[in-house]
């Protein structure tokens, strides 16, 4: 096997490259499910609104032949899962982790079902047109890092500037206090007039749509195509990023880069290793990003503070609570 | 001056019969509006919903055929729908069964393919047993790594699903592939080890295993310490704590047990059905068996008509499919609402 293809220094620096556009759909889900976990709501349905909003933008860019209004789509459906979970969650306050695992196994039914009846079984699936990578003049000319930052989809800029706001706008605004608040003391925050449960709806909404916009961007710059189950776990990856990035929007983008580097490795070791006799099976590479995002949280889990999960999540807020 | 009216708190059995009564409410409401909301979804394929669901009865019922692949298909959801009964009793939330299916199919699978064993009963008994261990030890790092660490359960349950199917892909396409064919599966497991079927319908005895679990499990669940003490766990796991359960090992046991129920589902639809080790051999079983646990109420023997109904749709579903054209992903969905319903149905009625 040739190491210098896969890690010399031009190798490592399109490794990177590849590493931060294959982060991309599970760095938005995961900044999404951070922000929504902060406000005390566990949203295990994410993989299932990824994969909605893979197949929202795939049909979206496919009858109008524009991955802009296809994106949109991708949002919209992943807002709809939004708001039945948060319906779900916070206004009927059922079992969260259940009733994430239903919106899972609903999206799954779902988009088979819809994909299933416009398209059917065919042996080349229809495509769309994506997005192009653009190269920021200037900046995409710096060594190194240029190539990994700027020569990227706009999708990939928008969505890069998408977590800072989130970032920014969790630990620098009011409604980002609010959201805190109604995630580590909810009773207090409702002493103090914020209206938990519709903060909750806010940040649910606010998974879902992420989630949505990753699978979007899964679709319109990667793979332009939909298959049954085609975002293969990466919602769930991405709520194990939350845990490893503690909850902090910027740390767990720095997860999802981790995931999408080994991802990008992997690929890459099995070209480079390649073919059907390789020293190491292919299948033991495609259950690497797996086995690695497993072994980070365990990791995290075992070395990080316990105290950086928000106190109250995964429970729901009942007023009568108080005077009971 | 208030005049005390005395009045007779109703007795312990009218209570506990007005609960249940409740919670079957909630499940015939959560069951009538799936199938509704599924009539609207197959109008929206442009098929008519009492044809649909017409099809998909007489798919079911039709012949005897149709009768045995009923109960065929009922077989793993079963199975692995006690253990995970189990499990989610405690409030352990095992998503990895799919994973668990798979590992106990291999693991059992090797070793019948490995050991010949003339006597038929020793070499079933033998390769349920070795699927059951693998399937424990695959849930089993689910669980030491919730009970040392507390990783959440859910997560590294299902993120193991993966890398169980990857490394089954690798070993039927590699070290076991049958020498003799192109194709990357197994040979064919020895007759002594293959599930016989019984009765005069084709159905392997594999059915006889998951029922017998039934009233095993619910003897263990209702009459046993250890099954108070998952119920100790399920209702409030602080006190159970208090109350002297050792939590954290029961947490490894419960989750090992629900991945040796899994991976015994594994291994006998492999004797029974599927007689290799290849790709496909499970489509979703372990996840549909949630449903069936929780459309179950977590109870053996509601699981047991629980798998009974999920699997009458999903044969049902593919007749449908075959004779009005609809995408047999419709009866997933429908199965998926049935959880959506149940929850907001117990949540109306005070559950």
């Amino acid at each position: 096997m040739d190491w210098g293809s896969i890690i010399g220094p031009s190798a490592l620096v399109s490794l990177c490259a590849a590493g931060v556009r294959l982060a991309m759909p599970t760095a938005l889900a995961a900044v999404g499910e951070a922000f929504c976990e902060r406000a005390g709501v566990l949203n295990l349905g994410l993989e299932g609104m990824m994969l909605s909003g893979a197949l929202g933008s795939f049909l979206g860019a496919y009858y109008t032949g524009n991955p802009w209004l296809g994106i949109l789509a991708g949002v919209l459906a992943g807002l709809l899962l939004g708001a039945l979970k948060a319906f779900l969650s916070v206004t009927m306050k059922t079992e969260q982790v259940i009733n994430g695992i239903a919106i899972v196994l609903l999206a799954q039914g779902l988009t088979s079902f819809v994909y299933g009846k416009l398209f059917g079984v065919t042996s080349s699936p229809p495509r769309i047109e994506g997005l192009a990578p653009v190269e920021i003049p200037f900046l995409s000319e710096i060594p190194g890092l240029g190539r990994v930052l700027f020569t990227q989809s706009v999708v990939v800029y928008a969505s890069l500037l998408l977590v800072v706001m989130i970032w920014a706008a969790l630990f620098y605004s009011r409604l980002g206090l609010a959201v805190r608040a109604v995630g580590e003391t909810p009773a207090a925050a409702d002493a103090a007039a914020i209206h938990v449960d519709r903060i909750r709806w806010l940040a649910v909404l606010t998974a879902g749509g992420m989630a949505g916009l990753g699978g979007a961007v899964l679709i319109v710059t990667q793979l332009r195509l939909f298959a049954n189950n085609i975002t293969a776990g990466r919602g769930w990856v991405a709520i194990a990023i939350v845990i490893f990035g503690r909850w902090h929007p910027i740390w767990v983008l720095v997860g999802a880069f981790l995931f999408g580097f080994t991802d990008a490795l992997q690929l890459r070791v099995q070209a480079a290793g390649g073919g059907i006799n390789a020293v190491v099976p292919y299948e033991f590479f495609q259950a690497l990003p797996y086995l690695v995002t497993v072994v980070v949280m365990v990791l995290s889990s075992i070395t990080g503070r316990r105290d950086a999960q928000p106190a109250a999540l995964g429970v729901p807020y009942r007023k009568e609570a108080m005077s009971r | 001056v208030a005049v005390d009216t005395v009045v007779a708190p109703p007795s312990r059995a009218a209570v506990d019969w007005m609960r249940r009564l409740r919670s079957l409410a909630a499940l015939i409401f959560a069951i009538a509006a799936a199938v509704a909301v599924g009539a609207v979804i197959l109008l929206s394929a442009e098929a008519s919903p009492l044809q649909a669901y017409r099809a998909m009865l007489s798919g079911v019922f039709g012949s005897r055929f149709a009768i045995a692949q009923l109960l065929v298909e009922m077989v793993p959801l079963l199975i692995i729908g006690l253990g995970l009964a189990l499990a989610f009793r405690a409030r352990l939330w095992n998503i990895g069964a799919e994973g668990q299916f798979y590992v106990g199919a291999l693991a059992g699978g090797i070793f019948a393919l490995a050991v010949p064993i003339g006597f038929a009963p020793l070499a079933i008994a033998l390769a349920l047993l070795v699927a059951a261990a693998a399937g424990a030890a695959w849930a089993g790092i689910v669980g030491v790594l919730r009970a040392r660490w507390g990783v959440n359960e859910v997560i590294t349950s299902l993120l193991l699903n993966y890398v169980a199917v990857f490394y089954f892909g690798y070993f039927i396409r590699q070290p076991l592939k049958d020498p003799s064919g192109f194709l990357p599966q197994s040979r064919e497991i020895p007759a002594a080890a293959q599930l016989p079927t019984f009765g005069n319908l084709d159905v392997h005895v594999g059915l006889l295993i998951g029922i017998a679990l039934v009233p095993l499990l619910a003897y263990v669940m209702n009459r046993t310490p250890f099954g108070l003490r998952v119920n100790a766990m399920g209702s409030n796991p602080e006190a159970a704590q208090l109350a002297g359960v050792e939590t954290r090992r029961m947490i490894v046991r419960l989750l090992a047990l629900s991945g040796a129920f899994a991976g015994v589902a594994g291994i006998v639809q492999i004797l029974g059905v599927q007689l290799r080790l290849q790709y496909g051999i499970s489509p979703g079983f372990g996840f549909t068996a949630i449903i069936v646990a929780l459309l179950g109420r977590t109870r053996p023997l509601g699981v047991l008509l629980a798998s009974l109904l999920v699997s009458a749709l999903s044969v049902g579903g593919d007749a449908m499919q075959l004779t009005q054209g609809v995408p047999v992903a419709a009866v997933h969905t429908i199965q998926a609402l049935f959880v959506v319903f149940l929850l907001v149905a117990d949540r109306i009625v005070g559950r």
